[in-house]
């Protein structure tokens, strides 16, 4: 009696035991074919490649509501308005802007971090009536190393190709360099199609409203 | 020193109003962590006897490094600490009565007045010199004599004027080399001239006159490297030290070619000369060193095997047998992260 009564309950427990694991298996099943859902996207998120087999980062952008020549003037604004060490103008035509920038790449510890190197670029611009383009290409990353006084400066003036294939020991760095430039890059240009978007004109001081308590 | 001072802050004065805002980071936290296997030929510990690295078949410890960054505006701040024996008592003075060591590396303010323009006070790396404490910092895991003999930190307060990217002036009152506290005054005033000719070659000719090691002495500096391609690179570290009233001093020179076989693997050599020089008429000697050391890298982690040969004819080296010896030898593998 007492045996089959220990039977059953290692039984019962056994079952119990498979069960939760089936259910922790098809949670870890969900969990993993979720990441894998993620992931795929994220993967996707890569530089394009232009017909020389180079990074560029391309958009055309529909602009019917502002001029070519008010296109012009606020792509030469947002280059002179930039950081001068993130943003350098190179030169302009009747409807073009050239530029080298500069990309921060960071890595993160946590919450924190620090500035692991920088990619270097040349920015394009150009406009027509209704519409306008950029791109981004000949992207060059540059390591940084922290120096005696604990800033992080670049190791080398010669830049590495972003679209260089690296040997397996730093391929997955390199992976991460990749998408963080590529996702700089994406910033960048959210910020300056919404500059180009804007009017900059100085909106008129909104009069400030004085409360006096002598008065009810 | 009064002029001194007075002219740097007339300068700030003056050059306040033109600077630009920078925009606020967000605290940077970096560091490093390194530990090593050291083999004596002759089975000696401290057979060679330059900086770090000092066991002798044994799996040691170099330090845990901790950076603290922030910028707010255009004030700065770098708080380094260390712990760990490369980081305590092998490159700090003890600075306690029970020998426990103070382990900071870094810790000083900076204010950019402008962007060429900035003052840096507080206790800093030294500006003299090729190596540095820092593992990340040097290709060869252990160091020459040059690094050795010179300073390794000094506390003052320097202002920093950037003419160009190919140009730049600095000129700082120090304490005495390697201390929190002054023990001789405010005593040594340095300066370093930071010059770029071409692309990829950047040289810091370095003066440093004041209380250091062994008196009151002068060091002269060149400390140089030209990126010559994308997998050469040439450096050249040459200085001389004079301590007054015949207190001796060094002199000597170290070239580091290195190669970067792929993006992973650089292999680079260390030749070095160097003298002590007499005191009192007596003691020079002369050193060369010849240090071949590879450099592996997988993300943030570099190994770093290396062999050593140091030779001296005064024999200062010795033996298995314990007898003296004009040749030293030693291997050692070690393995450095950078975060």
């Amino acid at each position: 009696m007492i045996m089959s009564r220990q039977y059953l309950n290692w039984r019962l427990f056994f079952t119990l035991v498979i069960r939760i694991k089936i259910n922790q298996m098809k949670y870890t099943l969900a969990i993993i074919f979720s990441i894998f859902i993620v992931k795929l996207p994220a993967q996707e998120k890569q530089f394009s490649k232009d017909e020389q087999g180079k990074f560029i980062y391309y958009q055309v952008v529909d602009s019917q509501v502002v001029s070519k020549a008010v296109l012009l003037e606020r792509a030469k604004h947002f280059i002179h308005s930039s950081n001068k060490k993130l943003m350098k103008p190179e030169r302009s035509t009747d409807t073009s802007v050239l530029a080298n920038g500069k990309l921060i790449i960071d890595k993160t510890i946590l919450v924190a971090g620090h500035p692991s190197g920088e990619v270097n670029y040349n920015f394009v611009f150009e406009a027509r009536e209704g519409k306008y383009r950029f791109w981004l290409t000949d992207f060059e990353y540059i390591p940084y190393q922290r120096d005696r006084y604990g800033n992080f400066v670049a190791t080398t003036n010669i830049g590495t190709p972003l679209e260089k294939r690296v040997d397996k020991l730093n391929a997955g760095t390199w992976k991460d360099i990749q998408a963080s430039a590529y996702a700089k890059a994406v910033k960048f240009a959210d910020s300056f199609k919404k500059f180009l978007a804007t009017d900059k004109k100085v909106p008129e001081p909104v009069k400030k409203e004085v409360i006096s308590t002598r008065k009810w | 020193m009064k002029k001194f001072l007075t002219a740097i802050f007339a300068m700030a004065g003056t050059t306040c109003a033109l600077a630009q805002e920078t925009p606020t980071s967000p605290l940077e936290i970096s560091g490093s962590v390194d530990t090593y296997f050291k083999y004596d030929f002759a089975k000696q510990p401290n057979n060679i006897t330059t900086s770090f690295a000092t066991d002798h078949n044994s799996v040691s410890l170099g330090m845990i490094d901790l950076v603290l960054k922030k910028t707010t505006g255009k004030a700065s701040f770098v708080g380094e600490l260390s712990f760990g024996p490369r980081g305590q008592e092998q490159s700090l003075l003890d600075a306690s009565s029970n020998g426990s060591s103070f382990h900071i590396q870094n810790l000083y303010v900076n204010y950019d007045f402008t962007d060429q323009f900035s003052i840096t006070a507080g206790y800093m790396g030294t500006f003299v010199g090729y190596e540095v404490i820092s593992p990340v910092g040097n290709f060869n895991y252990s160091t020459s004599y040059l690094f050795t003999s010179g300073p390794f930190q000094n506390a003052g307060i320097k202002a920093t004027y950037k003419f160009s990217d190919k140009v730049s002036l600095m000129a700082g009152l120090f304490n005495d080399w390697n201390v929190y506290t002054a023990t001789r005054g405010v005593s040594s005033i340095g300066g370093q001239l930071m010059v770029s000719p071409v692309e990829g070659w950047t040289a810091y000719i370095n003066v440093l006159s004041g209380a250091g090691g062994g008196g009151y002495g002068t060091i002269e500096d060149l400390t140089t490297s030209y990126q010559v391609t994308d997998k050469f690179k040439l450096g050249l570290n040459a200085a001389n030290y004079d301590i007054n009233n015949d207190g001796g001093g060094y002199a000597g020179v170290a070239l580091y070619p290195q190669f970067a076989f792929t993006d992973a693997v650089s292999l680079g050599l260390r030749g070095e000369y160097f003298k002590t020089k007499n005191v009192a008429g007596f003691g020079a000697t002369k050193y060369t060193a010849v240090t071949l050391t590879a450099n592996i890298k997988s993300g943030g982690l570099t190994f770093i095997p290396e062999v050593r040969l140091d030779h001296n004819g005064d024999k200062p080296f010795f033996k298995e047998n314990g007898l003296a010896a004009p040749n030293a030898g030693q291997f050692s593998l070690a393995a450095v992260y950078a975060f």
